[in-house]
């Protein structure tokens, strides 16, 4: 036989095993790159995060998450991989000690599964970056709608991941490799040794029930070594699976609350047909889209006469009338100086940046809004105070809480940055009355308003565009329902893309916990054999293997559960919106992945089980 | 010594091996009848079919074609289930290797096919304490198989196989890796069986358990020579 010849029967010849860990291998370098080339093509990846999609509040949360994902995952894959490969090896300790033990070099054998591991390492990247990039652009062609970049994929973050993932499968397969061939044969063909047996303690003679539990328990203890392993290997796994479904539901469900409450839900926008459209689009800037950048707030015929509002406010069915005057102006950042906490120096805050945003008089205590804001809101009282949407305060400001933002050539002091989906976060809220006082624009030009829940909202809503129309025909009723809804998909779409990620790392799980239970069930093939033999039933072994999982299982979900639930509330998200309907989700999910973890790791032991007393023995 | 009733009958039994385009044929055409009480032994050279015999009658493995009924229960009509209660009870099996399982103590490896019929807790601890000392290792109750000679693992598989006090009792080679003086216990033990009156059917090459036989027989290349006629 060939020195290349023995490496490739020999994997074709394990073709349960080889299979396992070519697709374990696979899925670790699909789900790294996928998060790299998804996150860069979306916008606020962990390489950059630029502008262009979600006001930058938005972006942060989720460049966060992206960024504990991507460590996450590079940790777990290189876990996983260091695992199957450790497996791999460890099922061919006794055929290293028997193959030495007839006089092959050591060199050569070294060689052998060297060639085995490149074999391995280099289809499974291969693969690995092949699904990846599939998966990537299904994901964004399905995003088309949303403006996301429909560009090729970056090859350079493609080579990267293959290298990285190449790379690591290497040190971590010559390793074992390496010690399994300089160990002696004799030890090498001995169980204590290729299983990492240990040290029996003593037990008293106990009940059938806790016959089962005392043998599955004494196995696998006594495989110190890989029992270790795979716990580490899962609490990775799980922490990951934590991060990505209780940190994704917890995100998702906070962040389209900030929406929802700056959008407001069943609020109904009174406008000139020209404002609603564009008003929409300035919704529509949270996803991407392109605002019409010659539009004339100021245009006589935009501005809501009184007769209307009049007409508004004495309709019964509504419960709230908040009129707001908005414009675009040009905006400049007022310097200012702070004390420096440490030092208690004076220090000069701002750099006069200049800039376009889209400028908002509202009444605060008529809005419909409940923004999400730091500082403090705008207050009746105070007419020379401005909010400031997040991405504004990004792009113009240092600090923009001890800071003022001139508009037209008034200054106003800035006591909020608040998020904002409206012109993707580069607005300013501003007291509705001093905005008409500066501009000489005594109306709005955009009537929000509530119907009370409690009216029948078709008939209150026929009987308002009667009324409008008879007062002005070129205005219109428009629902801001489905523009919100549109903001609220593109997050809960991005949302779900992102928490498509844990299925690789799960399904990777499973294929280490399948390999450990292949390991498990060989080490215990004799013993098996045995119990059949003396009267056993072929559901006692799979008793035996299910507590045996269900050990490893339950240890790796604890741990990995209550690192990745204080990673996820501590850390990523701020102010979470927790409900006890997320909770249980929540708690559904990883239910789900742990069911499904254990159910897929049973397959070997299944199969064995169905194997003849004679063929386990053999 | 006369057989009062058939225990074992088998009749055009065969068992092959399909190993790619080849096909081994292990066990040809054979016929046993063993009665009640009847102490079989089977000799042959090495590969001749004695392990893979011993197997089939004790519900280990199945022939490809033939009839086997083992205490009027034809054992190829059964599931597997069945067969798991059938050799639980009804049948004790000693291995060549020994085969305890390592990570129980002599007592409970003694123990465990008490446990799986129900038996009470207090009858287990009797039955177990009877049969350490008639292997002779009360001494020994609490150790592992690993810390114990191979002479002493034989006496805790042969205590292990009368655990449920079986009325067929099955024994493969069982002083094949045993020397002289501690084959002599097992012996001992074989002579204890044969004066109870259990049904045994051992594979052995050893003089001293053949004198015992009521029936001998030899199997050569799968086919089984009767030594008595």
């Amino acid at each position: 036989m060939s020195e290349t010849a023995f490496p490739i029967n020999d994997l074709l010849h394990r073709k349960l095993q080889t299979g396992i860990t070519l697709i374990s291998l696979t899925l670790c370098v699909a789900s790294t790159l996928f998060l790299l080339l998804f996150s860069e093509k979306i916008g606020f990846g962990i390489l950059s995060t630029v502008e262009g999609k979600l006001t930058y509040g938005f972006s942060v949360v989720f460049s966060q998450f992206m960024v504990f994902l991507g460590v996450l995952i590079l940790v777990t894959g290189a876990i996983i991989i260091s695992f199957i490969i450790f497996v791999m090896m460890s099922q061919r300790i006794l055929d290293i000690g028997l193959i030495k033990g007839v006089g092959c070099p050591n060199d050569l054998i070294f060689g052998y599964f060297m060639t085995e591991l490149l074999i391995i390492a280099s289809i499974g990247c291969c693969s690995g970056v092949f699904l990846g990039i599939i998966t990537d652009l299904a994901s964004t062609s399905l995003l088309t709608g949303f403006q996301v970049s429909q560009e090729p994929p970056n090859f350079w973050l493609a080579l990267l991941v293959f290298c990285l993932f190449f790379v690591l499968a290497l040190i971590f397969g010559a390793k074992p490799i390496l010690d399994s061939t300089r160990i002696e044969p004799a030890k090498a063909i001995s169980p204590t040794h290729y299983f990492g047996l240990g040290q029996e303690g003593e037990f008293r003679v106990m009940s059938k029930s806790g016959l089962t539990l005392k043998l599955a328990l004494r196995s696998l203890f006594r495989r110190k070594s890989a029992t270790i392993r795979i716990i580490i290997c899962l609490s990775a796994v799980f922490i990951f699976v934590t991060v990505a479904v209780a940190g994704g539901i917890i995100a998702d469900k906070t962040t389209k609350s900030w929406v929802e409450n700056a959008i407001g839900r069943d609020v109904f926008l009174i406008a000139h047909k020209n404002m609603c459209d564009h008003y929409q689009l300035l919704l529509s800037k949270f996803y991407g889209a392109n605002e019409d950048s010659h539009f004339d707030y100021t245009n006589e015929q935009y501005l809501v006469c009184e007769d209307m509002l009049n007409q508004l406010n004495m309709e019964p069915g509504i419960t709230n009338v908040d009129t707001r005057l908005v414009l675009e102006a040009h905006v400049e950042e007022v310097q200012n100086y702070t004390i420096n906490p440490e030092t208690g120096a004076t220090i000069p805050v701002g750099d006069g940046r200049k800039g376009e945003s889209l400028i908002v008089g509202v009444d605060s205590d008529k809005a419909i809004s409940k923004w999400f804001f730091q500082g403090k809101s705008l207050e009746k009282n105070q007419a020379w105070n401005a909010m400031i949407g997040d991405s504004l305060a990004q792009k113009m400001f240092d600090l923009p809480l001890v800071q003022s933002i001139r508009i037209f050539d008034n200054d106003f002091s800035i006591v909020g940055v608040c998020l904002d989906p409206i012109a993707n976060g580069n607005v300013t809220y501003v007291p509705l009355q001093t905005l008409q006082n500066v501009t000489g624009l005594s109306k709005p030009n955009i009537v929000m308003i509530k119907i009370d829940p409690a009216v029948n909202r078709k008939e209150t809503l026929d009987h308002m565009r009667e009324k409008i129309e008879t007062v002005n025909p070129e205005f219109m009723i428009y629902e801001l329902n489905e523009a919100l809804d549109k903001d609220l998909y593109f997050l809960s779409y991005i949302w779900s893309t992102i928490m498509f990620l844990p299925l690789f790392s799960l399904t990777s799980a499973s294929l280490c916990l399948i390999g450990y239970v292949m390991l498990a069930v060989a080490e215990q093939r004799q013993e098996f054999g045995v119990l059949r033999s003396v009267g056993a039933k072929p559901k006692t072994l799979l008793n035996i293997v299910s507590v045996q999982n269900l050990v490893v299982l339950l240890s790796s979900y604890a741990i990995g559960i209550s690192f990745g639930i204080i990673i996820t509330l501590l850390i990523l998200v701020q102010k979470p919106l927790v409900t006890s309907y997320m909770i249980l989700e929540i708690a559904g999910w990883l239910l789900v992945s742990l069911a499904a973890t254990f159910i897929m790791s049973l397959y070997p032991a299944v199969q064995f089980s169905k194997k003849k007393i004679s063929e386990i023995m053999t | 010594m006369k057989a009062i009733k058939d225990v074992v009958s088998i009749s055009s039994l065969y068992k092959i091996y399909q190993t790619g385009d080849f096909q081994i044929e292990v066990l040809k055409d054979i016929n046993l009848k063993v009665g009640k009480g009847e102490f079989v032994v089977i000799s042959g050279p090495s590969g001749s079919g004695k392990t893979t015999l011993l197997n089939i009658i004790g519900s280990i493995d199945k022939p490809t074609s033939g009839k086997i009924v083992v205490f009027g229960n034809d054992l190829l009509a059964k599931d597997e289930d069945f067969l798991a209660d059938f050799r639980c009870r009804e049948v004790g099996f000693v291995f060549q290797s020994y085969n305890l399982v390592s990570t129980l103590t002599v007592a409970e490896n003694i123990a465990f096919p008490m446990e799986w019929i129900r038996k009470p807790e207090n009858q287990i601890e009797k039955g177990v304490a009877e049969l350490l000392e008639i292997v002779g290792l009360q001494h020994r109750a609490n150790h592992f198989p690993s810390q114990l000679s191979g002479g002493e693992q034989q006496r805790v598989a042969f205590a292990r196989a009368l655990a449920n006090d079986p009325p067929l009792f099955l024994a493969d080679e069982p002083t094949g890796n045993l020397d002289t003086k501690t084959s002599q216990k097992i012996v001992q033990i074989f002579q204890k069986l044969k004066v109870d009156g259990r049904t045994v059917i051992v594979s052995t090459h050893d003089p001293q358990i053949s004198q015992l036989a009521d029936q001998k027989v030899y199997l050569e290349d799968g086919r089984l020579v009767s030594l008595n006629e």
